[in-house]
């Protein structure tokens, strides 16, 4: 269960998709920069969302009912 | 006045009940095939979309405007299988009515059985606060839907809370595993694909389509019919509305609230339902807006 409760959190998303995706977009958009800095940019961007969202319960950082 | 408004205006509250059931009646139990091709092909055309953009068949900006297509049309054929039209328990179609309502839905990674006994739920307490699972979806105007849909995404939002806390109310808490193993599968495959370098194409074939249906989808099937949500009751809690962008844009939701009066008719038949029911729904005072 709480292996089931890891893999959805929105820590694991932002490792897991959007790591990938956000250093895919940015290899796609400047050409000449190396893979590996477009991966370190990209997850230190994602982990940063994905601790707001673990923590705050929003990826936006607002909330509905503030 | 017509002679068909005066009889009405004549009859009494059973005879009127009588009446209406009477018209409804013939649009019910028939097998709405156009739903059955629809669910089934609707799939089978998303499923497509995947070695055909991953083999340069066609280009991704196409299969995105098809993905997004494709998901927003997924969840109606299952609402149709939910309801049993296509066939109830019992009746020899009802492994089609079973397998439409499961395959369907796929593509929104919305398990049939937790989607079935929630939207029952739905039906009961239209409006409730309390009890509707959909009432969090509500909101004061359609720029406000779009914020709350936002925010319903949230991973602490009361909407992502909504139907485990129904399944649980119920007694239908072993269903909330279907949700986690649909969500588990979901992932792995999309954290797959990403990590193989085919992180856009995820994106635009499956997580972004997914976030513009189901915001299309809670639009028209749960805020645009209930809106202001404020009344309950069978002929108060669903309104019928004219939408800018026509019936079919508007996944026929413009006569929803034929839906909630006779959920056993089909969707494509509750535009003819509703023209005949009409004059009734008039006496009974129900919001009809332009429609």
């Amino acid at each position: 269960m709480k292996l089931i409760k890891l893999l959805l959190s929105p820590i694991v998303f932002s490792i897991g998709f959007l790591t990938p995706l956000l250093a895919q977009l940015i290899l796609a958009t400047r050409t000449e920069l190396s893979t590996p800095v477009a991966y370190g940019t990209a997850l230190t961007i994602s982990i940063a969302f994905g601790i707001i969202a673990q923590h705050r319960g929003s990826w936006l950082w607002v909330k509905d009912h503030e | 006045m017509s002679n068909a408004t005066v009889n009405l205006n004549s009859m009494s509250e059973s005879e009127l009940d009588v009446l209406e059931r009477k018209i409804a009646g013939k649009y019910m139990h028939k097998v709405p095939w156009g739903a059955v091709v629809w669910g089934i092909g609707n799939l089978i055309a998303w499923l497509a979309l995947w070695p055909l953009v991953l083999m340069d068949i066609i280009p991704l900006w196409l299969g995105f405007i098809l993905a997004t297509l494709n998901v927003s049309l997924s969840y109606l054929p299952s609402h149709e299988a939910q309801h049993n039209i296509i066939a109830g328990k019992g009746q020899p179609l009802r492994w089609l009515n079973e397998l439409v309502g499961h395959l369907s839905t796929i593509p929104l990674v919305l398990p049939y059985r937790v989607l079935r006994h929630t939207h029952y739920e739905h039906h009961s307490h239209t409006n409730d606060p309390q009890l509707d699972p959909d009432f969090n979806i509500h909101a004061d105007s359609g720029w406000h839907f779009l914020w709350k849909s936002i925010m319903n995404r949230q991973p602490e939002s009361g909407r992502s809370e909504a139907y485990p806390e129904t399944l649980k109310r119920t007694g239908n808490e072993h269903m909330i595993l279907d949700a986690v193993i649909y969500q588990t599968v979901y992932l792995t495959i999309m954290f797959t694909l990403a990590w193989s370098g085919y992180a856009i194409e995820a994106a635009l074939l499956w997580w972004v389509p997914k976030q513009i249906a189901i915001t299309y989808i809670e639009y028209y099937l749960s805020w645009a019919p209930h809106h202001p949500s404020k009344e309950q009751g069978r002929y108060a809690d669903t309104r019928g509305f004219k939408s800018r962008l026509g019936n079919l844009l508007s996944m026929g939701m413009q006569y929803h609230i034929i839906h909630h009066l006779y959920p056993k008719i089909p969707l494509a038949l509750t535009p003819a339902a509703y023209r005949e029911l009409k004059p009734i729904l008039q006496r009974r005072a129900c919001n009809l807006g332009e429609l």
